[in-house]
């Protein structure tokens, strides 16, 4: 599992790629970071190469969301594949999130 | 000026810094009072008279003043709310927290006569304990305010005296304002009946008698309606519900011709086993222990779309309603109608 922050203009976008289950949710928390302290940018979690979300990976978004919220930031779930968009549908994420 | 005025003009620039200092202690009694009451003010501002303001009214009436303890606003604060009913809140606040000199404080709003309209503010000439000096306090609504800033603009700035009948213009639109004032707070007293009594027939069940509409969706929602349904959803995998704002369905009832709570009720009880069943069919083969509480209400929309025969298109419709249009929705229609048809719901 890769994780890449990349800021561009107002955007601060993370590239996600490979599986995100339980063993590397610690070391994506840690990397995703950096997007905790974008203030009032869009943040675009990008997934075009993320393969598989798991609970933990669903949570390490939540959280992202809960702390852009205070800041002003908008996150924006890009490009999730079959099986995320399937994740994201039966667990009701598709209401919490801006799905492109 | 004479020598009575120079004197307390000296007085005045001796003790600026006193009034500096309960210019800010005044700001924070009172800043502190309003938030602790929850009340909503507009302006919470003070200044100091400065010095050129002062000269100006001792060459005018100097010496009615024997000492600038008499001068009853050098400090000056002023509280603006918008409606005429906070500012009655407002002022029984200030009573609590200010010794009131009320021989020279002045109720403006009790002071007109019958047949004539003008500047309807409240002045508190207040005092604070271990100073001398008394401070004057503006208590008025918006609308009013407005009538006074321009009324001194147009008034006193051009240096030329105003002939009647421009007066008598300026006054008609204060009898205006206070007309409006008072409606406004008879709308916000009414809407707050309203949304008491709306409140009273959801607590109460008596949905079919609640038109739908954003106040008394929210209402409804805060008698938690879909609770039930999400609790039975995570327990088929023991998740954790996070919450999360449902306001945003209102726009999916009204679409599906619901015109009353009584109408969302119906659907919730129609269709909310099938609702159930679609997401145990969906979470029941994964180890997924998180959803959000928005999950029982999406399925109940899902499960009605497909049962009143919207299709797949019907689903689009839905998801571009919950999420705003964008083309994902039709890749996410296009699953979830293949799975809903799956299952025959």
């Amino acid at each position: 599992m890769k994780t890449e922050i990349v800021a561009s203009g107002n955007q601060v976008i993370a590239k996600f790629s490979g599986r995100l289950d339980t063993a590397a949710a610690v070391q994506t928390a840690e990397d995703v970071k950096p997007l905790m302290e974008a203030a009032n940018k869009e943040i675009i979690l990008d997934c075009t190469a993320l393969e598989y979300i798991s609970s933990s990976g669903l949570r390490i978004f939540l959280g992202i969301r809960k702390e852009a919220a205070p800041h002003g930031s908008k996150v924006i779930v890009r490009n999730i594949n079959a099986d995320i968009r399937q994740v994201f549908i039966m667990t009701g994420f598709v209401s919490l999130f801006e799905i492109q | 000026m004479d020598l009575h005025s120079e004197i307390i003009l000296e007085e005045y620039r001796s003790q600026l810094p006193v009034f500096e200092k309960m210019q800010a202690e005044v700001m924070r009694i009172l800043q502190e009072a309003v938030a602790r009451r929850g009340l909503h003010v507009t302006t919470l501002e003070s200044r100091i008279k400065k010095e050129d303001s002062l000269c100006g009214k001792l060459a005018l009436k100097g010496s009615k003043y024997h000492s600038l303890s008499d001068i009853t606003d050098i400090l000056g604060a002023r509280i603006v709310t918008f409606y005429t009913d906070d500012v009655d809140r407002i002022a029984s606040m200030v009573e609590q927290e200010f010794d009131i000199d009320w021989q020279n404080s002045v109720d403006k709003r009790m002071l007109h006569q019958l047949d004539r309209f003008g500047y309807n503010s409240l002045h508190y000439i207040c005092r604070l304990p271990g100073y001398v000096y008394p401070f004057e306090l503006q208590l008025r609504t918006t609308l009013q305010h407005a009538w006074a800033s321009i009324n001194h603009d147009i008034g006193y700035k051009s240096g030329v005296e105003i002939p009647r009948e421009y007066l008598r213009r300026i006054n008609r639109l204060a009898g205006i304002l206070e007309l409006a004032d008072d409606e406004f707070s008879r709308i916000r007293a009414e809407i707050t009946d309203y949304r008491r009594r709306v409140h009273q027939l959801v607590q109460n069940g008596k949905l079919d008698d609640v038109l739908l509409d954003g106040d008394t969706f929210g209402s409804y929602l805060q008698a938690r309606p879909f609770d039930a349904l999400n609790k039975r959803i995570a327990a088929i995998n023991q998740a954790e519900i996070e919450e999360v704002p449902l306001t945003r369905y209102l726009r999916v009832f009204k679409a599906f011709g619901c015109k009353t709570l009584g109408d969302v009720q119906r659907l919730k009880h129609q269709y909310e086993d099938a609702a159930y069943r679609l997401a145990r069919h969906q979470l029941g083969n994964t180890d997924l222990d998180i959803i959000s509480s928005a999950v029982g209400v999406q399925n109940l929309c899902i499960v009605y779309v497909i049962a009143n025969g919207g299709g797949k298109i019907g689903l689009v419709h839905l998801f571009d309603a919950i999420n705003g249009h964008n083309t994902q929705n039709e890749e996410i229609a296009d699953v979830t109608y293949n799975l809903a048809k799956s299952m025959q719901l």
